[in-house]
């Protein structure tokens, strides 16, 4: 394992030693790992609130049908119930909403139907909840939830989106005729059309992006409080920042926003997951409202499997279009995206937007065209899930560019080559309408390539093939859009033992953002750097807050802090001209200190803070203290970007394909935290080879999930992780203070290109030219049987 | 029904329904929290705890059954309270967690097989972990971890002056 990176100069330079080391780019310990090594980690089922009762929820067992009929009698009866809640108990609340604001092709708006915390007239999908129970204990809960009737008449059900879109398929709505809620379009399509009339070689592939389980290893978990006396809700539950959840919640609850709060503790992993408000949180603040005393549920991981959000499921046909020499002339995507029986918060998103920014990567790509059907289905409804579209989106395309190579007789390095972007055409408008204001997707390439050692490949390929296995080798190139811009907060509170705190609207649920915003924080105002604390599940605190998403959170929080920190300065430049005795106009700051330009007199920020704290005497109109609230003006999407090389080994008598070496190339700009981010890319591309080789959500006919378990949902484990190379080559983004890209998603991308162009590259020897995601054993087997008989 | 378990060296008694898990006892009764679900059906590991030394799933047994067995938990890891143990250190150092919830019992794990090899090769730790599934890190850092853990652990033991592995 390598780690090279380029620290760039810390924005405020100096030659402490507590500076050096704990500086921007510097590779810092997390200051929360030592609570969570010991097992002191504070997740949401940790949490046990005095008079706390337990709720479960019972789930339909069937994918489609009509509610006949809840009996609940019995389960009232059994010892310990305490309430049990249905649809008409809820009826009062706000249902959940999808966010996204999205038309039809033809300018019409996309069908939103409402979806009420609980089923009352129809089930859509196995795990639909129909009724909560609560409890004196869980076990009392969960007894008495297997004594709920659930009397439902089954309904055909349809679980595959291009199937949903079928005459005669099953209707999930009455008012969403053919089951379509969203139909996408970009592009010209006339001009798209003309460029494939024209082409020299146009290269089509039907590709199927696997439906995936999101498999946080913390099931969700959620307590709810809620206080007469002050009418006053409050809801713990892991998030991805509390501000976003608050207002979906302030919403559903009809409540004012200063009745409702949100405490996020610890988070034990998401991936897209967590973010929003999911109808059991509304269950269980009803029962609490109820029974006056709080209530917690908790889901076990076979209720995830159904409850949680899934992610991907895109049927997609993919042509690029040539000419003669190998440029690209134009993208097309054409697909349907499964949103399963509901329209999650950003469900749409990751089939359309998301897809249309993504697609064109690293490559002068000059039209590009989009269509996507978002389909309902009985299934689970599909949301975000690491990358939300862009490794979808760079996968279609390093995919169609390893087969156009191959169709058209070209090196696939050399046709990437001829393709990418380069630096003189920076900042340069891409075909998606996204602006690149920075990379330089050549040197990331060759420094990829050499750093694979791709002239060893051949040698490296005779050995497998001496031990009977093939080899192939997969280049993956991706460029990723960020999150759309947001306002974050940039809080900054000098506390009364000492520290300082950074309070901001973004969440980390694994990320680790203590450490790394501390470094901002610390080569912005000279504060040490184990002074700093960082506050972030306080939805109280907030005056703002985008969340955590779309790798944007170093970004807009980082650029949140930076302004939030001039703001101290000035304040704090009023302030110690009081101290010193001068005019605040006479005052520079330089290393975490007050100076009187000119001079030697000064005073540190934190003499400053304790002065303050000492009670200070200052004059009215002057600012009191050097607390900063401040909301930061949103920074532009970024466009982290890199190469990723990977090759496998496959033992053509079982299927079994082992990805054997890793290496990557990435720019993510300037790193506050190489350690880290690190680690982001090593569980970005683990997670890529898990829905490569392994990961598939399987239904049957009639809707029920086959895969509902981890016996029988393949999840990555340590033998599947190759040893992965990291080299960042940064090259920093010019829109944001310091110059950041994001790199939580960037694995993901690079895994799914390359370990699936290594593996067609490894089985092109039976002329197979394209294999669908997950390449598990027996699908490899199956597709060199096949090739086999064709060509025998 | 009452039970009598050893927690971290300490005998501990409580009222359990036959049916309650280790796991669930561990938390609710004893208010252990480095103990985590998963999955509760053994596949995950999250819930490892040592019995008599042993990596356990506490989801898989049963209270009752853990009756005369020594159990360690994350919480009896820790050398004396504000120490962490050479393979705690370890993985902050390297980054060996995330989100921490796979960590517990990923520490527990690697102390199992540190106890009972003290030179584990690479595949030897991927080995002994492959049975706790970790969604956040790709592994590597933990992997990394548990061999910066062995290799100090070796270097303290070896004999004053004499040859380090
Ligand atoms: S919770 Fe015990 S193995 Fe998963
Ligand atoms: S660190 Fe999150 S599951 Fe391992």
């Amino acid at each position: 394992m390598t780690v090279q990176t380029k620290p760039p100069a810390p924005a405020s330079a100096t030659d402490d030693w507590a500076f050096a080391k704990f500086g921007i780019g510097q590779p810092v310990p997390r200051t929360e790992d030592p609570v969570l090594v010991q097992g002191q980690g504070r997740y949401t089922d940790d949490l046990q609130l005095p008079g706390q009762a337990h709720a479960v929820v019972v789930r339909s067992t069937h994918a489609h049908g009509v509610i006949r009929g809840i009996d609940t009698a019995a389960a009232r009866a059994m010892p310990g119930v305490l309430g049990i809640y249905t649809a008409a108990d809820l009826a009062a609340y706000g249902t959940l909403k999808c966010g996204v604001p999205l038309k039809n092709r033809d300018g019409s708006e996309m069908k939103k139907p409402l979806r009420p915390a609980l089923a009352g007239d129809k089930v859509r999908f196995v795990g639909d909840p129909v009724a909560i129970v609560v409890a004196e204990t869980l076990l009392q809960a969960k007894d008495a939830a297997e004594a709920v009737g659930v009397t439902i008449d089954p309904l055909p059900a349809v679980t595959l989106a291009s199937a949903a879109a079928k005459p005669g398929a099953p209707q999930l709505f009455e008012d969403v005729p053919g089951n379509v809620a969203l139909d996408y379009h970009y592009g010209d399509s006339e001009k798209v059309a003309a460029a494939f009339a024209q082409a020299a070689h146009v290269t089509k592939l039907s590709m199927r992006n696997t439906r995936l389980i999101v498999a946080a290893m913390e099931p969700r978990s959620a307590v709810g409080v809620y206080d007469k006396a002050r009418e006053h809700w409050t809801l713990h539950s892991a998030s991805q920042g509390v501000f976003g959840l608050k207002g979906q919640l302030v919403d559903i609850l009809k409540a004012p926003p200063e009745k409702v709060r949100i405490l996020t503790g610890h988070v034990g992993g998401s991936f897209g997951m967590k973010a929003t408000v999911y109808p059991e949180y509304v269950g269980i603040l009803h029962a609490s409202r109820m029974l006056g005393r709080p209530v917690k549920w908790t889901d076990d991981r076979s209720g995830s499997f159904v409850s949680d959000h899934h992610g991907r499921d895109h049927e997609v046909t993919g042509e690029l279009a040539l000419d003669k020499d190998g440029h690209f002339l134009a993208v097309r995507l054409t697909s349907f995206a499964n949103m399963g029986a509901f329209l999650a918060t950003v469900g749409p998103l990751a089939g359309t937007l998301n897809a249309v920014k993504n697609v064109a990567s690293v490559y002068r790509t000059p039209l590009l065209e989009v269509s996507a059907k978002c389909m309902f289905t009985n299934t689970t409804h599909v949301s975000a899930y690491r990358g939300a579209g862009r490794p979808e989106g760079n996968y279609y395309m390093e995919r169609l560019i390893d087969a156009a190579a191959t169709e058209m007789g070209l090196d696939r390095l050399a046709l990437r080559r001829k393709n990418h972007i380069r630096p003189s055409q920076i900042p340069y408008s891409a075909s998606s309408g996204m602006t690149y204001d920075s990379g330089d997707f050549p040197a990331i390439f060759k420094e990829a390539i050499d750093k694979a050692d791709i002239k060893g490949f051949a040698a490296r390929k005779r050995d497998s093939r001496k031990r009977g296995k093939l080899r192939g080798l997969g280049i993956g190139c991706y460029l990723e859009v960020t999150a759309p811009p947001n306002k974050e907060m940039g809080g900054i509170r000098f506390e009364p033992n000492g520290d300082v705190t950074i309070i901001t609207g973004t969440l980390d649920y694994g990320q680790g953002h203590a450490a790394p915003f501390a470094q901002v924080l610390s080569a912005q105002l000279g504060i040490p750097f184990h002074r700093i604390r960082l506050l972030q599940g306080d939805s109280d605190e907030l005056i703002a807050g985008g969340g955590t998403g779309g790798s944007r959170s170093i970004t807009a929080s980082g650029a949140a802090i930076v302004e939030a920190s001039a703001k101290v300065i000035e304040q704090g430049k009023a302030i110690a001209s009081h101290v010193l005795e001068a005019s605040a106009s006479d005052i520079e700051f330089d290393k975490g200190r007050f100076v009187i330009a000119g001079t030697d007199r000064a005073i540190g920020i934190m003499e400053l803070a304790e002065k303050i704290r000492g009670g200070l005497q200052l004059p009215a109109g002057e600012p009191q203290s050097l607390d900063v609230k401040h909301a930061s003006e949103s920074v532009p999407s970024a466009f982290p970007n890199g190469c990723h090389v990977a090759e496998v080994e496959i033992d053509p008598d079982t299927g079994v394909v082992e990805v054997v070496t890793y290496s990557s190339v990435n720019d993510f700009g300037n790193l506050i935290n190489p350690l880290l981010v690190e680690g982001q890319v090593h569980g970005g591309v683990l997670q890529g080879i898990g829905q490569a080789l392994m990961e598939n959500v399987c239904y049957d006919s009639d809707g029920q999930i086959l895969s509902g378990s981890f016996m029988d949902y393949a999840m990555p484990r340590a033998h599947h992780a190759p040893p992965i190379g990291f080299v960042s080559h940064p090259v920093p983004a010019k829109t944001n203070p310091l110059g950041t890209k994001g790199c939580g998603e960037a694995g993901c991308a690079g895994a799914l290109t390359s370990v699936m162009n290594a593996i067609v590259d490894a089985l092109s020897v039976y002329g197979i030219r394209h294999i669908d995601m997950p390449a598990s054993p027996a699908r490899v087997w199956t597709a060199i049987q096949a090739a086999k008989q064709g060509a025998a | 029904m009452k039970v009598e378990l050893t927690v971290n060296g300490e005998s501990r008694l409580t009222e359990v329904e036959p049916r309650k898990s280790l796991l669930d006892c561990l938390r609710d009764n004893f208010n252990l929290n480095g103990a985590h679900a998963g999955c509760e059906h053994g596949v995950c590991g999250a819930c490892t705890v040592l019995v008599d030394g042993q990596p356990v799933r506490s989801c898989l047994m049963f209270a009752v059954q853990a009756d005369g067995y020594a159990i360690t938990t994350i919480e009896g890891l820790t050398p004396a309270p504000g120490e962490l143990s050479v393979i705690q250190d370890a993985f902050c150092e390297t980054h060996g967690m995330q989100c921490g919830y796979c960590t517990p019992a990923m520490v527990l794990t690697a102390h199992a097989l540190l106890q009972r090899n003290a030179a584990p090769t690479r595949e030897e730790i991927v080995e002994s972990i492959s049975g706790n599934i970790c969604r956040c890190t790709g592994y590597g850092q933990i992997v990394e971890a548990i061999a910066l853990a062995a290799d100090r652990l070796s270097r303290a033991n070896a004999p004053q002056g004499g040859a380090v592995r």
